[in-house]
Parts: structure tokens; C-alpha cells; sequence
């Protein structure tokens, strides 16, 4: 499994608030230090990074396409016509023109199948990184502000779940859950928030030391008020960018579990169980694993790149002057 | 403290962490140098452990089989012929007579007798045998009591009951050498077996690849399945390579010489290569949709069991699915089976008839009938094409890949399931060997171990059960036959097809046909040039 | 660094290591699927006398908190008992996988350096060019593909199409090699057998480049960042003041400064990399830990999975100490 590792590194590095190595990426300026800035000027920035822009665009077409999947698709997507199997894509001999993209191993449209895959590859991406950013940062903050038994519990917890190899761990959680979108959502969280939580309580031990958490407490404010409105705000864009980049690497852990038989396991399309049940063709019919190969790599690839410029914006310390 | 020294220790103290894990690593084992004639083959499975009596594989068994002979075998077209075995006979109803052929050596040089014979089948029937763990191929050698010698080349086998499908069974078992294991140990019989086959041990790297040299003291093999001698090959390999892609990528890059599990669509590709063969035989795994009658109620009415046989196109789904590659099963049997009914030619393709059964149990066009058909991953390509015909009839399914595990406890207790499409092996083409575990009714977790219909009909078990202790063959025949029949009218599975066995191997090789049990036996196979 | 702090980050580890092997013996446990069931497969002739001697042969027939107080006591005595489907002790299977596991994660390490590297030197001199732009979305393509795909397209063109590197395994067994610690690269160098050297590296390579590609985005971008910092700081100014050429600046005085964050985070790679791999192996039909696990898991062989499981979690906290102790060593500056 490929994962981005970067960030989630320097929370896992140590085992102690902070280690060597996060200090030192700390004064580099690489950890992710982020202020809070107007979006008037988050846009310009943006328009400087050709290659976030760009990813941007593509991940704003592949949401409207998913989202209007139904009207797009020219066949249906779910049952094929079995004299089609392994219908070549139309520029080849023996393609039909109706078949733009040909069709699979059951005769089934594969442009269709591309289109409605988006569905699902980008709502695990989506959920699953909504899910655990939730969960990690609200109790991430709550550990790093209050300290306590409940940062304890909580740290030994996650220290003891990033031991866990991710891939078996999800590997695990779809076997004791069986197949199904849901399950593969719980699978992929049930570790995920970790490094949400991780991050969300380093940067809360370093904010609230700060003045401005200094004066709301002597102004009186609750900690609820504190953690939500002065704490939150400084820490979100650093959670944005880790939760960006990770997204990319949780579409990409579904369809190594389809690789090792524990997808979605329904007949919904969605792109790692295309590629991966498409692998066998591969020799005389490549078209059935690597369109959809391809629609995936580039959706990862520009959510990879849009979070990689949100970084840059974002990390004062890296703009040039 | 110097900071270097301090780095050090500290290394050091990070390695001994490591130091219990990697601790004399890897295999001990010394390899040899190249020899003249080198085959390989290339298995989709990991062999599980090289002691004939530890393991209940396919895979492992091909690789045993190479190094270890049997009491009797089969010849490719599965009919059972004397191996180790010089002859046999029927004493009575329960008790058979093995003479063993003299001259015959294992690996280690000391000579097979009634002694090993007696020794290999009591490790298995006694439990906590193997160096007190317990074989699980017990359940192979049906009722048998014991194995006694009754001189220094005879056996006799006791069994509690007849047991008609005995020498069908037979060649699951492997001869091992009784002094050479209690001498040693089993443990360390796994890691250094020896048995009286064509090929012995040089090397063995479970996950990885086994290396075997020819043993040239080797008696022959089976005289009724030529050539007869010491084997061609002076080295055989197998590798282990689980990806399909990748296992065919290595024959046609000349890495190995002879491929397993060749997927049927590779096929029209593979025979294009002038350098590679393909070859087929019937397969032994009987595949079929089961309808849970007691956890989903419709299943209950048998026109409703009919009308699923009659929507589904089966040689279709062979032609296209399986690129033609499968026999179609019309009934509960495999064609070529023992007491095998032709007489049962399948429920015809015919949509109307369907529509029509299920508008007589009172569903027309599938109203009220929605269910959710389960498969594994290996199998969903088939299940998806059998649910698009069921969906033509109107009723709603949806196909659900499962990991076998968590699915088969489903199976057995029920849940929220209604059909299953599975397979079962049955590689002794025996009838009994199907029928007890699929449709038997389901009495303890053994009988109906594999009946994910919860079929249970008296006068089917009644016949099965008198079949069961019937010697005479022609009997067993008429009484096969009726079954056949009962279960073709109660329909309590779809019946689908037999995948053929399909391997693939360079044109170099010579004298190697598939076994229909999936087996690869290299005795006899040579290479060319 | 003080040894004593080593110490104690080690005491730390033993209860989450303690925690890791809980947890993933509930897991196997509660997870639906009976081993002996499974063991005997799709088949017939299975007597319910022999599945019961086997359950009671492997504790399934204990209650579950038995079944827990025999894998922790055996545990601590340093026993992870015996593969139930490979009849073995797990220790062994898992000291003969390891090697294979291990040379491969180190094959990625240095796969992923050389690419990375360049390309984050490259970036961070040229920043804002095109070429920075295009390079750094070039390392990010190998994070961005399943691995078991990007493994298959590369077996199809260099075995299959271009015959260059071999399609799968770790070594063939007609080059010979005398096995002494179980890693092929140096058992050749040990015994001087240079033509399985050769093979071996040739072995290595796709695997290698498949896991380690992935790695490289990562680790691109931290060279990137690092060299940017590095190229800002007074003593690059002075010396760029001094009329050096952009070349001496750049290799002589910024690398050196702007690899040590890279190095360290390459060695929090390894954790990864060992984790991450069972893929590839499946892929490369490389006999290593990982396809071992995911086999396991699908057989439901408990100890086998518990074995590999709590190894792979010692070889994770071990391989960030590891990281940890390396920088404060080319950090002298800063406490562990």
C-alpha cells in the first residue's frame, strides 16, 4: 500500500510529545504552521500554483460527474449483454461505436462503469476522511488542552493502532465485517483518525502556550468557547492539507483490498474492484483494468497535487518573498 | 560520554531487540548445483507443509504426490490402478487385502514393507499421532478401524461398516517410512521428508519453491500407466506464484515450464504463442447455486426452484464466461461420474416457463421475490452473469462477494442470506462423495456440511443411507441413478457446470496431460532438447 | 542522547506491544470463520470426531479468556505457538519470511532515493519553474496508482515484452547460493558468488521499484523543503555573495545540510515499508512476511496472524526509535 506518509510522520515519530525529529521539521518550518488568512488572498496564491489549480479543476469535474452519473452514462452500468465480453474499445477492430470504451468481462459498458465508479471511490475518499478528521480532531484538541487521563488513554491508544500494519488492519476489520460500502468506511476510519488526532493535539499542546489563549482565558471565556472558536481556527488549515492527502491514499487502499478480495463486494462499480478484477485481462484486454486504472491514478493524482499547493499556500514559512 | 560510543551502544541495544526475531535466519538447507534438465512448474498455491498426513490441500498433495507414492493411484482418465500396491482384493464386505510389490526402497535407501504400510494409516487414524498433533485426513479413510500386517508384504485394512467408495479414496494417502519417523520425529520428517516417489528432496522453501533431484533408485512406478522407470527430469521445481498475471507473464518470459490455473479467457492467447501448449481435461468441482428453502420462505415452493433452473442459460453463460471451457452439469452429478444418469438431460433455457412457474407459486413476474446471491471473489464473474438471466424473470437479486470465512458460518447457521453459488470438490467422481455432504439432510456439523440448501428429503436420505453399505456395483448404479432423479425433481440447487481443469505448458515439455483432481505429477514428464 | 531515555521509550513500548497482541487475538477471534472448518475445505469425507480433536489440538474448544491466558503466558515465555494450517512454530515461519521481507523494504529504501532525490534537489533550486512543477507531479504518479497494477504493467513490459528483469520470486535455484543469514544480497557477497549477486539485485528491482516508488513523492518532497530552507540561510547567502559557482553552492554547501531531515524520515520509511508490502509480494510471488499474514487471515490461522501481527509492530517502534537516535546523532543540539 502507498500511502503519504509526511505528515503523518511527524506525529508518529515519537511515542513522546514531540520527538527529535518533529522538533526538527518544526524549526524547519516544514510541520505544518499555518495562519489564519483571507480566502480574497488564498485564491490568488492558488492561481500561482499551475499544478494545485489544475488539480483542483480535475477534482471539481470528477464531483460533477459523480454526482450526475446517471444523467452522463450512456448504458446501463450494472447488467451487460454477454456476447459483448471483452468488447474492445471502438477505435479497434471488432469495437462497436456504441461501446465507446468497450466493454468488460460480462459485456457491460465500460465508460458507463468508469463514470459510475466515480461514486464510489469518491465518497470513500470523502466519507472516510470526514469521518476520521471528526473524530481526531475533536478528541485530539480535547487531549492536548485538557492533558490528563484522557490525553492518556487516548495517546496509548493511538500509539498502540499505528503498530498495527494499516493494510492488515483494514484487511482485519473487512473480514470480521464482511464486504459492503459501509464496512470498508469503518475499516479504513477505524485507524484513519489517528492521524487527525495526533496532529490536532501536537498543535494544540504548541497553541495554547500562545498569548491569544492566554488573554481568552483571562477574559474569562469557557474552555468549550476556547477549544472552538481560538483554538480550532489556527489548527484547521493544517488539518485541511493532511486531510487532502490522505484521501488520495485512502481511494487508494480500497482497491488494494479489492486486489486482496475484500472490496466493496457488490455489484455498484467502483474503480479498485474494476482494476483489480480487470488484472487477469490484462494481456488480452488491457483496456478493462487500465481505464479505469487511469480515471483513478488521475483523480489521486490532482487531489495529490492540490493538497501538495494547499501546503505550500497555507505553510507561510515556504512562500518566497 | 562520547557521543559516538553512545550511538553505538544504543544500536546495538535496537539490533538485540531484533535479535530473537532474525536469529539464524532463513533456510538451512545447502542447494546444489545446476544439473542438466531442469523442469519447473509454477503453482498458484502455497504447499502448506511436505508431511503427507498434516494437511487437507490440493496443492500441497501435488507436491507430496511427487515424492511420495501411494498404495494405488489413478491414471489420467481416473480409473484406479495398483501403485505401491502389487494387487488387492475384497476379503468381505469390510475388509480388504493389500499385497505390497518387494524391491521397493525409500529415499533413504531401507526397503518398504507391510511395516509402513501398517504405520502410515495407524499415524493417521490415531489422534495426537504426529508427534502429538493429529492428522486431518481422517475423515478420508471413511470408517476404517485399522491397518494390521499380516506378513512382511501384506496389510489387511478393517473397516466398521462397508465402505464402497474405499479405493476411490485410496490414492489421498501416502506411503511414509516408519523407522525413519520414529526415529527422527515428525517435525523433523516435514522438514526433511522421505518417501519412495520419483523424485526426492533437495530443497524445500514452502512460500518460495520445493526442489527435488530424480531418485534413480526408484522402483518404476505404476506398471499399468507407461513408461515405467526412474523419471526424465533430473531436477523438478515448483514455484510459487500467486498472482495469475504473473504466473502467466513467467511462462511466456521461459521462466517456468508448466503453468496451474490458467484463467479460460488466456487461452485463444496462449495457444497464439508457438512456444506454449494449453491443455484441458474435465474438471472435479461440481458448482451449483443453492436456495436456502428454511431462511428464504419462496425457496420453499419447488416451481419457484424449477423456474431458476429454467431462467438461467447455462451453456451460454459456459460459452461466454467461461469461453467454453466447463461441462454443464444438468443434473447433480458430474457427467463421467460413477453411476453417472444420462438419462437427466437438465432443465431447458426457456424465460417463459420460468415466468409461468413463478406466476403458478404466485409471483408473476417475479413480484415479491427479491433475494441477494453470495460468491466468492474467484467465482463472481459467473454469479453476476446467472443473476442478470434470474433479473430477466422480473425478481430482484443483487450479487455480494464474500472473504469464504466469514461466509461459511453464514452458510451453516443461516442469517441473512437466500443463495449461494459455490463450489464442491469431489474428486473421487463418487457419487456418495457429493450427495453425503450437499444434499444429505443436515443432522450434525458433518453430514450436510456443504447442504447451504437445507434440503431434507426422508426418502432421498433413506435411499442414500441404503446406497451407502451396497458392494455390488451394479446395485449402487440403479440406486445412484434414482437419486439423481429425486434431486433433479426437487431441484434444490441451480445446477451450473464443472469448470475444466486448465494448465498450460512450453512446447518443450514432453508427456504431460493434466489430471482432472487438479493434480501435476512430473514422473513421467520430460523435456525436450 | 542519553542511553537511560533510549531505555525508557523502550520500557514504553512493552505494555502498547502488550495492547497490539490483545487486540489482534480479539480480532482473530471475534472475526466470523472457524478454522478447522476451513481447513477442510470444499470437500467430503470430513469425520466430526476428527474436527473435534483438531479444535481441541488448537484450544478452540477453551472459553476465550483461557484461550487468551494460554497466548499471553506463552507469550511471555517467548513462545508464539504453533501455525495451526502449516503445523509449525510460528517463530520459525516468521524468521524464515522476514529476510526476504526486510531485503525488499531496504531494495524500495534505496529505489526511492535515487528517484526522490534529484527530483527534490532539482525542485527546490528550480523552484516555481516548470521543471519543478513537472517533476514534483512526477513523483507524486507512484503514490497515486494501486501498487498491484503499476506491479503487473511492469512485469508485462520488462519480463514479458523486453525479457530484461525476471517476472517473479527472490532468486532461481540454478545459480546455487549457499544460504547463511537468509538475505540474498549478502549470503552472495559472503560466499563471493557473484553471478547470484547479480541475480538477486535483478530479482529485486521490480519489487523494488513498485513499493519504493511510492515513497518517493514523499520523500522527494522532503528534500525539497528541506533544500529550500537550507538555500535561505545566511551562510548560502555568504557564500553565494562570494561569486561560488550555483553548483558548488547548491552540492557542496546546501546538500549536505538539507539531506539530514530526509535521511531521518527515510527511516521512518522502513516502518512502512515493512507494513505495507504484502501487495508486492503477492504481486512478485516474493516469499516474504506479508503474504504469509494475508494468507493466514484468510485462513484463520490465529497464532500465525498474532505471530506476524506483534512482529510487525516491534519492527515499527523499533524502526522509529531507530529514526529518533539518528538524528540526534547528526543533531547534536537536540535531547531524544
Amino acid at each position: 500500500m502507498k500511502v503519504n506518509e509526511t505528515s503523518v510522520h511527524f506525529a508518529q515519530a515519537s511515542t513522546s510529545d514531540r520527538s527529535p525529529l518533529q522538533q526538527h521539521l518544526y524549526l524547519l518550518g516544514i510541520k505544518l504552521r499555518l495562519q489564519r488568512q483571507n480566502m480574497g488572498n488564498f485564491f490568488q496564491q492558488l492561481k500561482r500554483h499551475p499544478t494545485a489549480l489544475l488539480g483542483a479543476i480535475v477534482v471539481i469535474l470528477y464531483i460533477l460527474m459523480a454526482i450526475f452519473a446517471p444523467l452522463l452514462v450512456p448504458h446501463d452500468p450494472f447488467t451487460g449483454i454477454l456476447g459483448n465480453r471483452i468488447l474492445p474499445p471502438k477505435w479497434y477492430e471488432g469495437g462497436k461505436p456504441e461501446y465507446v470504451l468497450g466493454c468488460d468481462e460480462l459485456g457491460r459498458d465500460l465508460l458507463s462503469r468508469i463514470i459510475y465508479g466515480a461514486r464510489v471511490s469518491i465518497s470513500v475518499g470523502l466519507i472516510s476522511v470526514a469521518v476520521s478528521t471528526v473524530i481526531g480532531v475533536t478528541t485530539g484538541i480535547a487531549a492536548g488542552y485538557y492533558r490528563g487521563w484522557f490525553d492518556e488513554i487516548f495517546s496509548r491508544f493511538a500509539d498502540l493502532l499505528l503498530a498495527f500494519p494499516f493494510l492488515i488492519f483494514a484487511l482485519g476489520v473487512m473480514v470480521a465485517t464482511g464486504p459492503g460500502f459501509w464496512n470498508l468506511i469503518f475499516a479504513l476510519c477505524f485507524k484513519g483518525w489517528v492521524e487527525f488526532f495526533r496532529l490536532a493535539r501536537g498543535e494544540t499542546l504548541s497553541e495554547k502556550t500562545k498569548e491569544y489563549v492566554e488573554a481568552a482565558k483571562a477574559s474569562g471565556q469557557g474552555h468549550l468557547t476556547i477549544m472552538l472558536s481560538e483554538i480550532m481556527p489556527n489548527i484547521i488549515h493544517s488539518v485541511i492539507v493532511l486531510g487532502t492527502l490522505r484521501m488520495g491514499s485512502l481511494i487508494i487502499t480500497e482497491a488494494s483490498l479489492s486486489f486482496l478480495g475484500l472490496g466493496v463486494g457488490t455489484r455498484i462499480p467502483a474503480w479498485g474492484s474494476m482494476i483489480s478484477s480487470g488484472r487477469q485481462y490484462m494481456m488480452n484486454a488491457w483496456w478493462i483494468s487500465t481505464l479505469p486504472g487511469m480515471a483513478l491514478l488521475l483523480l489521486v493524482l490532482s487531489i495529490n497535487l492540490l493538497g501538495e499547493g494547499l501546503r505550500d499556500i497555507l505553510d507561510p514559512r515556504l512562500k518566497i518573498d | 560520554m562520547d557521543r559516538k560510543w553512545q550511538l553505538a551502544v544504543a544500536l546495538v541495544l535496537i539490533t538485540a531487540l531484533f535479535g530473537g526475531v532474525l536469529g539464524g535466519c532463513g533456510p538451512a538447507d545447502g542447494v546444489e548445483e545446476e544439473e542438466a534438465k531442469t523442469l519447473i512448474v509454477g503453482l498458484a498455491q502455497s504447499v502448506l507443509t511436505l508431511d503427507p498426513a498434516m494437511h487437507r490441500d490440493r496443492t500441497s498433495e501435488t507436491v507430496i504426490r511427487n515424492m511420495f507414492d501411494g498404495l494405488v493411484t489413478r491414471t489420467p482418465s481416473m480409473d484406479i490402478v495398483p501403485e505401491i500396491a502389487e494387487s488387492y482384493t475384497q476379503l468381505s464386505p469390510t475388509e480388504w487385502e493389500f499385497k505390497i510389490r518387494e524391491g521397493i526402497t525409500f529415499h533413504n535407501g531401507d526397503p518398504l514393507t507391510a511395516d509402513d504400510v501398517e504405520f502410515t494409516f495407524m499415524r493417521i487414524l490415531t489422534e495426537g499421532a504426529v508427534d502429538g498433533q493429529s492428522s486431518p485426513r481422517k475423515g478420508l479413510l471413511g470408517s476404517l478401524l485399522k491397518v494390521e500386517k499380516t506378513d512382511d508384504y501384506t496389510v489387511l485394512f478393517t473397516f466398521e461398516e462397508p465402505w464402497p467408495i474405499f479405493l476411490r479414496m485410496l490414492p489421498h494417502q501416502q506411503i511414509v517410512p516408519k523407522n525413519y519417523i520414529e526415529e527422527h520425529g515428525s517435525e523433523y520428517f516435514a522438514e526433511n521428508p522421505v518417501g519412495a516417489g520419483p523424485f526426492k528432496l533437495v530443497s524445500a522453501a514452502l512460500d518460495e519453491e520445493i526442489v527435488m533431484e530424480r531418485f534413480d533408485d526408484y522402483y518404476g512406478g505404476s506398471p499399468e500407466i507407461p513408461p515405467v522407470g526412474p523419471a526424465h527430469v533430473d531436477t523438478a521445481i515448483f514455484q510459487i506464484i500467486p498472482e495469475t498475471s504473473t504466473r502467466i507473464a513467467a511462462l511466456q518470459a521461459g521462466d517456468v515450464h508448466i503453468i496451474s490455473n490458467v484463467p479460460t479467457h488466456m487461452v485463444d492467447q496462449l495457444e497464439a504463442d508457438p512456444n506454449i501448449a494449453v491443455k484441458t481435461c474435465t474438471g472435479t468441482n461440481f458448482f451449483s447455486v443453492s436456495l436456502d428453502m428454511e431462511v428464504y420462505e419462496p425457496f420453499k415452493d419447488v416451481r419457484v426452484r424449477k423456474a431458476l433452473n429454467h431462467a438461467v442459460d447455462v451453456d451460454e453463460i459456459i460459452a461466454t464466461v467461461m469461453d467454453g471451457l466447463a461441462i454443464r452439469c444438468p443434473g447433480p452429478c458430474i457427467p463421467g461420474s460413477f453411476g453417472y444418469n444420462d438419462a437427466i438431460t437438465g432443465y431447458d433455457y426457456d424465460l417463459e416457463k420460468a415466468k409461468e412457474l413463478l406466476a403458478e407459486a404466485g409471483y408473476p413476474n417475479g413480484e415479491g421475490l427479491s433475494f441477494v446471491l453470495d460468491t466468492q471473489d474467484a467465482h463472481k464473474d459467473t454469479a453476476e452473469a446467472i443473476a442478470q438471466y434470474i433479473e430477466e424473470t422480473g425478481i430482484d437479486v443483487s450479487v455480494r462477494v464474500w472473504d469464504w470465512g466469514v461466509l461459511k458460518p453464514l452458510l451453516d447457521e443461516g442469517g441473512e442470506r437466500a443463495a449461494v453459488f459455490s463450489s464442491w470438490g469431489n474428486s473421487t467422481m463418487e457419487p456418495h462423495d457429493l450427495f453425503e455432504p450437499k444434499f444429505v439432510s443436515k443432522l450434525d456439523d458433518v453430514l450436510g456440511r456443504g447442504n447451504y440448501s437445507r434440503y431434507s428429503n426422508p426418502e432421498f436420505d433413506e435411499l442414500f443411507f441404503e446406497t451407502t453399505v451396497l458392494i455390488d456395483d451394479n446395485e449402487r448404479i440403479a440406486n445412484y441413478k434414482k437419486l439423481q432423479e429425486i434431486l433433479f425433481e426437487d431441484a434444490p440447487v441451480i445446477f451450473v457446470y464443472t469448470p475444466m481443469v486448465v494448465e498450460a505448458c512450453s512446447t518443450q515439455v514432453e508427456r504431460w496431460e493434466p489430471s482432472p483432481d487438479g493434480r501435476i505429477n512430473l514422473h513421467r514428464v520430460g523435456l525436450k532438447e | 542522547m542519553r542511553l537511560a531515555r533510549i531505555l525508557e521509550r523502550i520500557l514504553v513500548a512493552i505494555p502498547v506491544m502488550l495492547g497490539v497482541a490483545i487486540v489482534v487475538f480479539f480480532f482473530m477471534r471475534l472475526s466470523p470463520g472457524d478454522p478447522v472448518d476451513l481447513m477442510m475445505g470444499e470437500a467430503g469425507s470430513v469425520s466430526p470426531r476428527e474436527m473435534e480433536a483438531l479444535a481441541r489440538e488448537f484450544r478452540l474448544d477453551e472459553p476465550l479468556h483461557m484461550q487468551l491466558y494460554h497466548f499471553l503466558t506463552d507469550l511471555l515465555r517467548g513462545d508464539l505457538g504453533n501455525s495451526f494450517v502449516k503445523r509449525k512454530p510460528v517463530a520459525r515461519l516468521v524468521r524464515e519470511h522476514l529476510p526476504a521481507t526486510i531485503e525488499l523494504a531496504f531494495g524500495a529504501l534505496i529505489i526511492s532515493l535515487v528517484i526522490a532525490i534529484p527530483i527534490g534537489i532539482i525542485s527546490a533550486v528550480k523552484q516555481h519553474s516548470i521543471l519543478d512543477r513537472v517533476s514534483m507531479a512526477g513523483a507524486f504518479l507512484g503514490i497515486s496508482m494501486p501498487a498491484f497494477w503499476m506491479g503487473i504493467v511492469l512485469i508485462l513490459v520488462f519480463s514479458v515484452f523486453w525479457h530484461v528483469f525476471p517476472s517473479h520470486g527472490r532468486l532461481p535455484f540454478a545459480v546455487g547460493l549457499k544460504t547463511i543469514t537468509g538475505f540474498y544480497t549478502i549470503d552472495s557477497i559472503l560466499t563471493g558468488n557473484w553471478s547470484a549477486l547479480a541475480s538477486t539485485l535483478k530479482h529485486l528491482f521490480l519489487p523494488s521499484l513498485t513499493l519504493g516508488a511510492g515513497t518517493a513523492a514523499t520523500v522527494a518532497r522532503m528534500t525539497r523543503s528541506s533544500m529550500l530552507e537550507v538555500l535561505r540561510q545566511d551562510y548560502i547567502v555568504l557564500a553565494r555573495a562570494k561569486g561560488l559557482t550555483e553548483y558548488a553552492v547548491v552540492v557542496k554547501h546546501a546538500l549536505r545540510n538539507a539531506l539530514i531531515p530526509t535521511v531521518t524520515i527515510v527511516a521512518l520509511q522502513i516502518g512502512t515499508f515493512l507494513g505495507g508490502n504484502m501487495i508486492v509480494e503477492t504481486v512478485f510471488g516474493w516469499p516474504g512476511l506479508g503474504r504469509l499474514v494475508v494468507d493466514a487471515i484468510q485462513r484463520r490461522d490465529f497464532p500465525l496472524v498474532q505471530g506476524a501481527v506483534i512482529v510487525y509492530a516491534l519492527t515499527f517502534v523499533a524502526a522509529n526509535l531507530l529514526a529518533d537516535i539518528i538524528y540526534t546523532f547528526v543533531n547534536p543540539k537536540i535531547e531524544l
